[in-house]
Formats: C-alpha cells, structure tokens, sequence
C-alpha cells in the first residue's frame, strides 16, 4: 500500500507537475533498477530537490529509497515528522553527531537503513544556502562511505531548482530546471576526506557538463 | 459529452483537404529522406530526419488539438504561450526579487486566453499591453529593490509581449464570429496561418540551401540568405493563393496576407535569432529533437500570428 501511495505520488502525479508546470527536464534513471544499493549524493537549493529526485527514481524501486532529511527541520512536531516519514518515505536525522547516544547518531541511522537495504538519498551540502550557490561537502558522505565502500554512489547535478523555490520562499514560480545523473560510481580510497573530495569532483564535473549542453 | 467527442472535422471539406495535404507533405519528406539515405549513405541527413520526425508529432498535435475540437484549442495554445514564456525567462538572469512580479506575469497567461475564449476583444486587446504594462511594474516596485529595475521591468514586459500577447492571436482566430457562406471559420484562418507560416521556415531554408549565396544578416543569423528569403516569400504567396479557400478574403487580400506573414515570419525567425545571440545559446531549449525549445518553432509564429490577424480583422470583421 505505502508502495503504491509513493508510486501515484512521485512516479505520476508529482513528475508530471514537475515536468509540464514547474519545467524540470528529468534524465533518464532506468539505470538505477540495475544498480542494487546506491547512495545518491546532488546539490541542494531548494525543497524540490528531494521531490524532483524522487519524482525521478524509476516507480519499481522507489520505496526502496529513502531521502535524508534534517529533524530539526521536518520533524519539528511529531504530526510533521510522521507525514515527512510517510509521504516522502524520508529518514530524519540530527544534523550533528551525537556520540554519547549512537542511537540517534546520524551516521549509524544511515549505515543501518543501508544494511536494510535500503537505497539514500543524501544533500553532502546540508542545507540549501543561497539559490544556484554549491556550498563545501560535509563529512558525513565519507564516513558512510567509508564504513560500507562496497556500496555506490550516484552523483546527481540540479540546476534551476533554487529558482523556482528558492529558500525562505513558499511560493512557486515555475522555471526550466535540469536534474542530470552521473555514473554509479565506487570510492577509491577509505580515507573519509578523500572520499568527500572525490564525491565533490563528480557532482562539479556533472555542473561542467551541463553548462557546456546550455 | 457527445459535443466534446463530435470530430467537426469531418463535416468540413476545405479543413480535411489541408489536414490530408500536411500528411501527404509529411509522407514525402519522409519517404525522400529515407531514399536519399539509402542511395548516399554517407550525407548526413540525421538532423533532417529528426526534424521531419518533429513535425511529424507536432502536426499531429496541433490537428488533434485544434482542428478536432475548439475548445481544446485555446487550452492548448494557451500552454505553448506557457512553455515559451517559461522557456525565455528563464534565460533572461531576473534578479531573485522578481519573483512575485513573474508569478503574476505567469497568472497573466490564462486570463489572457480566457479572454480570447469569451469573445471580449476590447479586454483582450488591452489586456497585456495596457493593463499588464501598469501592474507589472508596480508590483516590482512594491517588493522595494530598485537596483536593475529597469531592465526587469522592460525584459518582462517584452517577454510577455512577444510569447503570450502575439501567440494569444492564434487563439483568438478561432473566437471571431461567423462569416455567411464561410464554412471554415476560425479553424481555417487558423489553420492557415500556421501551415503557411511553418511552410515559409521550410521554404526559406530550402531556398537557402539550394541557391543561397548572399548573406543577408550576417551578423546575426549566417546561414540567412537574401536567395532563401526572395525564394521564401514567392513560394509562401504562391502556396498560399492556393489556399485561399481558407479564408474569407478575396484573392488581392490573399495574396496580401500571404506576403505578409513571409515577411513577418522572417522578422520573428531573425529577431529570436539576435537575442539567442545575445543570450549566448544556440537553441532556446531541448524540448523539440532537431528544432530546439519550443519558442525555436513558435519564433516566427510570435509575428505572423498578430500580422494576419490583425489584417483580416480589418479587411473581413
């Protein structure tokens, strides 16, 4: 049932509004179904990131992912948590560490939703900053890399979508935005910050890539 | 229902003519380019094939949207002023505090159809060059960020101008009443315009690369040659006093609009063609496979369809 609800959500309804209304130009992702486990990693403007990534996954293995989302931000009541958790089959984390309860630490939610077999969705980025601006990665990418190096990760380039939502703004004003794919990629190395660094080199060469198609 | 599902097309010759002549056109171009490729391999026709196959689905769409049912139409016409407006902004660098401004620009595009769809043509006449023209600005100068004003209130005034007032005419073809002894109507005139507009692209393309010697704009557009645009006009008059029957006009009048809309065809084609210059972009988008976005197809559509209407309107309404 939940299957289904994200399926006439994203997969349908969302994707075409996206598409026809707000302009998103999707590329194609049936590459994804042949690929098990995968940890997406995109830049991050605007909430319709996350839909528009969503809206892209292919419907068979949709609820088979799950976007990372800030707790602070979606999970602020209980009631907004549950819907996040349900509507967008997101995965609420803290944005910080927190050692003394692994628990609730973010990186081990992350690691065992992967060992559940579940796919990610990540913002290395963490927040959304100011539209159409790339902010340094955060580490945590690489610790969960690190940590599982056998999965691969999907660099994913967005463009546009900070224009037609950008931050601290509810209303959308439709705008012709990309979302581009990279190759399912493995990490070359084990060591956290070379992974962080590599992970940045593949959505940067997806932005050169897109700009020279303009 | 049954009024929604009732196929008009049926009931009128002259349209069903012309529906049967875009398929036949279509049908040789198509068998042309798969023959030459066959006895030459080695010419690269992959960019005319794919735009062949465009047309293919474009003329299919445009038949089934708007010679089929009326109503349709003005949705769907209303939508290509939608994509080429969205496509055209987004290329213009708004600063972000024209946000609202945009988004009202945005709801400016079905009141304009709508407009057209009741038959009030003092309200739609003036509807984005009077009334669009005060509000815009205001609403920009309410949000307070002064710095690049000007240029944000000229660049969506233009933008709405060139891709929902000038398209909105197409619309309003099909809104004009009816004529006695002129069984085509609106769908005629529209049918008209945009089958002779399209045909003058092609022409003076073929014209161009056939004869083309002499450029005539350079600086903007290389490949425009003052053969293909001489060889474009003729053929377009021709074709159109051939298609006469679609109109109400007489046949002075129609070779008239005929040479108008090669004329004007040619204008929209080169003045699109400066600001992607401008812009710095070959094509507007990638929405159309060997066209471009949607405003590369509709560029010359922006002009012949306010040129001929408006003629007709003063010659037969």
């Amino acid at each position: 049932m939940h299957k289904l609800i994200l399926q006439v959500t994203y997969s349908f309804l969302l994707r075409w509004f996206l598409k026809l209304i707000v302009g998103v130009k999707f590329d194609d992702a049936t590459f994804l179904k042949n690929t098990k486990q995968f940890i997406i990693v995109a830049n991050h403007n605007s909430h319709l990131d996350t839909m528009s990534l969503m809206a892209a996954m292919p419907s068979e293995i949709i609820h088979m992912v799950k976007p990372v989302a800030a707790g602070d931000h979606f999970g602020k009541t209980k009631f907004k948590g549950k819907l996040t958790n349900y509507f967008v089959n997101a995965l609420l984390i803290k944005r910080g560490r927190d050692k003394e309860n692994p628990e609730n630490d973010p990186i081990n939610q992350m690691i065992k939703e992967l060992d559940k077999g579940y796919s990610l969705i990540l913002f290395p980025e963490g927040t959304r900053g100011e539209p159409e601006k790339e902010q340094p990665l955060k580490k945590g990418i690489g610790i969960v890399l690190s940590e599982r190096p056998d999965i691969k990760y999907v660099p994913v380039y967005m463009k546009g979508m900070g224009k037609a939502l950008p931050k601290n703004d509810g209303l959308i004003v439709p705008f012709n935005s990309i979302l581009k794919f990279g190759e399912p990629t493995e990490v070359e190395s084990t060591n956290v910050v070379e992974i962080v660094n590599q992970v940045e080199k593949s959505i940067k060469g997806l932005k050169e890539k897109t700009a020279n198609n303009r | 229902m049954k009024e929604l599902l009732h196929l008009k097309i049926f009931d009128n010759n002259d349209i069903l003519t012309v529906v049967a002549l875009i398929f036949g056109i279509l049908t040789f171009a198509t068998v042309l380019f798969y023959v030459i490729g066959v006895l030459k391999p080695n010419a690269n026709l992959t960019e005319l094939k794919s735009r062949t196959k465009s047309w293919w689905v474009m003329a299919t769409v445009f038949i089934a949207a708007t010679i089929v049912n009326t109503n349709i139409s003005y949705i769907a016409i209303g939508f290509l002023s939608f994509v080429a407006f969205r496509e055209l902004y987004s290329l213009l660098d708004f600063r972000q505090s024209d946000r609202r401004a945009i988004f009202w620009a945005f709801i400016a595009i079905p009141i304009q159809y709508y407009l057209a769809y009741i038959e009030w043509y003092g309200a739609f006449i003036i509807f984005i060059p009077v009334v669009m023209f005060l509000i815009l600005p205001l609403r920009l100068v309410l949000k307070g960020n002064t710095e690049g004003i000007i240029k944000s209130m000229s660049l969506l005034q233009w933008t709405l101008m060139l891709t929902v007032f000038g398209i909105s005419h197409m619309a309003y073809l099909l809104s004009l009443p009816e004529i006695d002894g002129f069984l085509s109507g609106g769908r005629g005139l529209l049918l008209f315009l945009v089958f002779l507009t399209e045909i003058n692209d092609v022409m003076q393309f073929t014209w161009g690369k056939l004869l083309g010697k002499h450029k005539i704009i350079p600086k903007v557009s290389p490949n425009k040659t003052w053969e293909g645009f001489i060889g474009g006009i003729i053929s377009t008059t021709i074709i159109g006093y051939f298609l006469g029957f679609l109109t109400p006009l007489s046949t002075e009048h129609v070779l008239l609009v005929s040479f108008s809309i090669a004329i004007s065809g040619f204008v929209g084609d080169i003045v699109v063609s400066s600001i992607k210059r401008d812009i710095g972009v070959k094509d507007m988008g990638t929405s159309i496979p060997g066209h471009g976005g949607v405003l590369d197809r509709i560029d010359s559509l922006a002009y012949t369809a306010p040129v001929f209407f408006h003629i007709v309107y003063y010659i037969a309404y």
